[in-house]
């Protein structure tokens, strides 16, 4: 009834929204496969929250169209919403209710009661961890036990495909990796989900990955086909005791197509591997002795900073 | 200190200038308010939906049935001949007072013989009630003619002669007490979520890491409302002069003093109520709760307080819209200097001073 | 699996709303502020109240200046002084001393018998008194030159002047005139009213502030079952508040209830709906909880205060203002209010009360409703 796995979880077609003269989302188009972890990379701002609303049937797009296991979201959204699971960037489940009295009232929202209800409830406190805990006010739980609560009060229903609105904001590296391993087990039990992070580690755990930009979609692909945009050894790490002289210099270099500085470290694009060898003689020149060049594999960050580059010098 | 305080007024004062609705609101609601309801407003009982029960038929009768449609107070529902029909005109409200007539009456007053008529009255109001009864038996004495039993002592007539309100007007007495209700609510209503909206959005941490002490924060809050108090306070006084004929018989500067006392310390319950609450609905009930039908019902506003139950005359001691209405009434209507109403003042301060305090104390235990 | 579709419709339609109902309720009982404002606050504030509002003037403050001094005038003061309506504040040489008494209250009424008064009586001419009434107490005033009228007018009866035609006053449903009875269901009906659309007001909005009004617009639930399942929740605790509350009109003030009991309250429900439905009206229209207050306050409270009939007649408004009226639900409320205690009727005299109740509750929540909708963009 939801189509088997050939048909796209998610269509968007030139998916557009905006607010009087603001455009926050820009003619996004993408398809998204069932059983992947998509993700939707992108800093704040970048459009990410309002394509998921949209998505979710809680906002209207203002010009072209999108539709979600087989619906269309402008006009079948009470539909979609029987058949996803959504958590909202904003923490928004009661505080002053219970972890037991929350999932038995957003279960009893989606339709569950009584045996049912029972055991979707069993399941959701074992898997977040929660055992323990299923009298306790939910204002009283560590941050990271409340994302995941939010996050399989989202699953109670069992839909198809969840979508995740930054998830994981103001959790501490370690509840974060545990989320994230639950996101693996649910695409492993052949959930699609649909994330937006900002995180680049997290956007790394993605089958596949669009990247978001002020409004527009610029680039999408599996991770390592993000990374493929710079060929072997044209990424390279420096360190250097004084960042920021090198920077300027560096990019005065030819062949340095671009830097960027990560805290004490720098990541220079060279136009071709062969250029790094002279690097570290262009930086003795500011005063950097012991300066260190080695190649690296590119991180998503640095796709990330390398396709933003691109585009707006296009826009340029 | 005064400088800290002012820091915490001018950012009160640039959130409320980014929240133009509020602002406006409590600005312009006083006059809008005071405009519309001393218009609607008044005590003064008229159009009395009447029926008359003629079972006389004589012309004496039907004089003195034109004698209390002619008054002008009295509108003519319904007229018959069968009493029968006032139950379910009572009943259905349709009428509020009935004339009947007895048969005979024009035959008894050709005879000099005294006789009675019968005036039905819905007492449910009871002071329209009375009022009605009061027309109804000036009516009928003017009507009536008189026998003297005794050449020797004749009637005693009254000269009524009304000070202040020559013309009884009710607007007159009415608008001070709508201008304090007014003035109480909009007061309470602006400052009750202040201080809570602060804990809430937990914004109060960061004060708690300043220098800044308990008193400066919330006199500082509260200033900015003051003066958009003190706006909206004086638009409804020219309002109030230029169409309800209220002129400020005394003096306006006493008039601005106690006007400023009762803003600040309607303004300072409102703070009180912020400190107590913990979240913005409970500030919201607590302040309606506090603010509305006390100040309605117990500040003198509509009912007299010398007439309540000495226990409660006590009570209305926390209310400052009492203390404020008999200054205010001292003032506009009578022209009264300080020396009657400073006892009004000393009310108002003490109140002011008692709420200040308390919220203080609230604060300091958070901050 | 995972649709949503479960049993059979209706079945299912209700247990979502129970389910609404429960999260309502135990959201309610965990603030522990709130239990004793629902519930403890309208009980204090009627027998405050109920006390408080009373029309009935007594022993007006009167001042009494005896220019003549012969026993003709001062068998009329004594008239005053014995009477029930006055209590002399006091008695002054000259007129002149009247006026710090009224400018300060002390006097709301002053009498002045002129010198020669029992000449002029014994002369066979009527004898003239002064009375000047304080007018910034417009009540006061009116009703004590009434009172003092009817005291002259005994004195005249007993001196012997008898007027031939003499007026019998029946008075319905209220005889001893208290206005207590008159006043107390009057503040039934405001307390309910302010409780009512204090708690809805604030409803919805907060689930806005808080973030859980996203989720729950995710979820299938329909802007109708939302509506509904915040409605019965906060008509429960005001049907449970009308029964604390209704004990101290009956057996405190002992307000009699001629009426039928059951009457009253099923004639409560359509008010309810419509107060708890304008509370939730508001909930929908304000972005912040703050101009959920300010609104509630100022365009529905406070207009419903002043404009129902509750303390100022709605026939001596203007008639652009008892138009208006028509759309208050407390004014078909107290109308049934008082009908049911003073006047002991009952359905079959108010239905156009309740059938006006019942429109206006369905139209403002079907608004509500509407409003809701528009919310999710």
């Amino acid at each position: 009834m939801n189509g088997g796995s050939s048909q796209p979880a998610v269509v968007a077609r030139d998916l557009t929204r905006t607010f009087g003269p603001f455009v926050a989302v820009d003619r996004v188009s993408f398809e998204v496969r069932p059983g992947e972890i998509f993700g939707f990379l992108g800093s704040n701002g970048a459009g990410k929250t309002t394509t998921i609303r949209m998505l979710c049937g809680l906002l209207a797009p203002s010009s072209g169209s999108a539709s979600v296991l087989g619906f269309d979201v402008a006009t079948q959204a009470a539909e979609i919403k029987r058949r996803i699971g959504y958590m909202s960037q904003r923490f928004s489940l009661y505080n002053d209710l219970t972890v037991e009295e929350n999932l038995r009232f957003w279960g009893g929202a989606y339709g569950l009661f009584g045996a049912e209800m029972a055991g979707r409830a069993e399941w959701a406190v074992v898997t977040a961890d929660l055992e323990h805990s299923r009298r306790a006010l939910v204002r009283s739980l560590p941050g990271g036990y409340r994302q995941r609560l939010a996050l399989v009060a989202a699953l109670l229903h069992e839909p198809p495909i969840v979508f995740l609105d930054e998830p994981t904001g103001g959790v501490d590296p370690e509840a974060r990796r545990r989320f994230w391993d639950l996101i693996d087990e649910l695409a492993a039990a052949g959930k699609t989900v649909f994330v937006t992070t900002h995180y680049m580690d997290e956007a790394e755990r993605c089958h596949r990955v669009a990247l978001m930009h002020a409004g527009r979609l610029l680039a999408l692909d599996s991770v390592p086909d993000l990374k493929s945009v710079f060929p072997q050894g044209t990424v390279v790490e420096v360190t250097c005791g004084r960042p920021a002289q090198a920077m300027a210099r560096l990019e005065e270099l030819p062949g340095v197509v671009e830097v960027a500085l990560f805290g004490e470290r720098l990541h220079v694009v060279l136009g071709n591997p062969a250029v790094g060898a002279s690097l570290a003689r262009s930086l003795d020149a500011v005063g950097c002795e012991n300066a260190t060049v080695r190649a690296i594999s590119p991180s998503l960050e640095d796709v990330f900073i390398h396709v933003i580059a691109r585009a707006e010098g296009e826009a340029a | 200190m005064l400088r800290r305080t002012l820091a915490i007024a001018v950012k009160e004062l640039l959130q409320l200038r980014r929240d133009p609705r509020t602002a406006l609101t409590l600005l312009g609601m006083p006059m809008v308010m005071l405009l519309i309801y001393g218009y609607a407003l008044s005590f003064d009982v008229q159009h009395i939906r009447f029926a008359v029960v003629d079972q006389d038929g004589t012309r004496p009768s039907r004089d003195v049935a034109q004698a209390f449609l002619q008054s002008g107070y009295f509108d003519l529902v319904s007229q018959g001949r069968d009493p029968r029909v006032l139950d379910a005109l009572f009943d259905s409200g349709r009428i509020q007072a009935a004339l009947v007539i007895p048969s005979g009456y024009g035959s008894d007053l050709a005879a000099r013989r005294s006789t009675t008529l019968q005036f039905v009255l819905d007492g449910s109001d009871s002071q329209t009630a009375t009022t009605i009864l009061g027309y109804a038996r000036q009516i009928v004495g003017s009507v009536s003619p008189v026998i003297r039993k005794n050449a020797r002592d004749a009637a005693v007539a009254p000269v009524p002669l009304v000070w202040y309100n020559p013309d009884l007007s009710s607007a007159r007495f009415l608008v001070p007490g709508l201008l304090a209700f007014i003035l109480m609510v909009t007061s309470v209503i602006a400052t009750a979520l202040a201080v809570v909206r602060e804990k809430e959005r937990g914004t109060m941490e960061s004060l708690r890491a300043t220098p800044l002490v308990a008193i400066e924060l919330l006199i500082g809050k509260t200033l900015p409302y003051l003066l958009l108090a003190s706006g909206a306070a004086t638009g409804a006084l020219v309002i109030a002069r230029l169409l309800f004929d209220v002129h400020v018989r005394g003096s306006l500067f006493w008039l601005a003093a106690v006007t400023l006392l009762f803003l600040a310390a309607s303004l300072g319950w409102g703070v009180l109520v912020s400190t107590v609450a913990e979240t913005q609905q409970v500030a919201f009930q607590l302040g309606l709760l506090s603010s509305m039908l006390p100040t309605f019902i117990l500040s003198g506003f509509i009912f007299p307080i010398s007439s309540m139950p000495p226990a409660l005359q006590v009570i209305t001691h926390i209310v400052p819209a009492r203390y404020f209405l008999v200054a205010l009434r001292a003032i506009i209507l009578k022209g009264a200097g300080p020396e009657v109403w400073w006892n009004q003042a000393v009310g108002l301060l003490v109140y002011g001073a008692a709420v200040l305090a308390v919220a203080t104390a609230r604060t300091v235990r958070s901050l | 699996m995972g649709d949503g579709g479960r049993g059979s419709g209706a079945g299912r339609a209700l247990r979502t709303l129970v389910n609404i109902l429960i999260k309502e309720l135990l959201q309610l009982r965990r603030d522990p502020k709130i239990l004793p404002i629902l519930f403890i606050a309208p009980v204090i504030q009627l027998t405050l109240l109920g006390y408080a509002a009373t029309t009935d003037i007594k022993r007006v403050e009167l001042a009494v200046c005896d220019l003549d001094r012969t026993a003709a005038s001062r068998r009329l003061a004594d008239r005053f002084t014995s009477s029930a309506y006055f209590r002399v504040t006091a008695n002054v040489d000259s007129q002149e001393q009247f006026d710090p008494l009224l400018q300060s209250g002390r006097a709301r009424v002053a009498l002045t018998i002129p010198a020669g008064f029992e000449a002029e009586r014994s002369a066979g001419r009527p004898g003239r008194v002064q009375l000047v009434a304080d007018g910034a107490d417009a009540m006061s005033g009116t009703i004590g030159l009434a009172y003092a009228a009817t005291v002259l007018q005994d004195a005249s009866v007993a001196a012997g002047t008898v007027p031939l035609v003499s007026l019998r006053p029946t008075v319905l449903y209220n005889p001893d005139l208290v206005s207590r009875n008159y006043m107390v269901p009057g503040i039934l009906g405001l307390i309910i009213m302010i409780m009512t659309m204090m708690l809805t007001a604030m409803a919805v909005v907060r689930e806005s502030e808080l973030g859980t009004m996203e989720q729950l617009l995710v979820t299938p639930l329909t802007p109708g079952q939302l509506i509904v399942g915040k409605l019965i929740p906060y008509a429960l605790v005001g049907l449970v508040e009308v029964f604390t509350v209704l004990p101290v009109v009956l057996f405190w003030f002992r307000v009699p209830l001629r009426g039928s009991f059951l009457t009253l309250l099923l004639l409560t429900l359509p008010y309810m709906l419509c107060t708890l439905g304008l509370g939730l009206f508001i909930s929908t229209l304000a972005q912040t909880q703050q101009q959920a207050m300010m609104l509630s306050a100022f365009v529905f409270i406070l207009p419903q205060m002043l404009l129902s009939g509750f303390a100022f007649p709605i026939q001596n408004m203007p008639t652009f203002f008892q138009a208006l009226t028509y759309l208050v639900p407390l004014r078909y409320y107290l109308v049934i209010l008082r009908g049911v205690f003073l006047k002991g009727v009952g359905l079959a005299v108010l239905w156009p009360q309740a059938l006006a109740l019942v429109v206006m509750g369905v139209a403002i929540l079907g608004l509500a409703r509407l409003r809701f909708r528009r919310r999710l963009g």
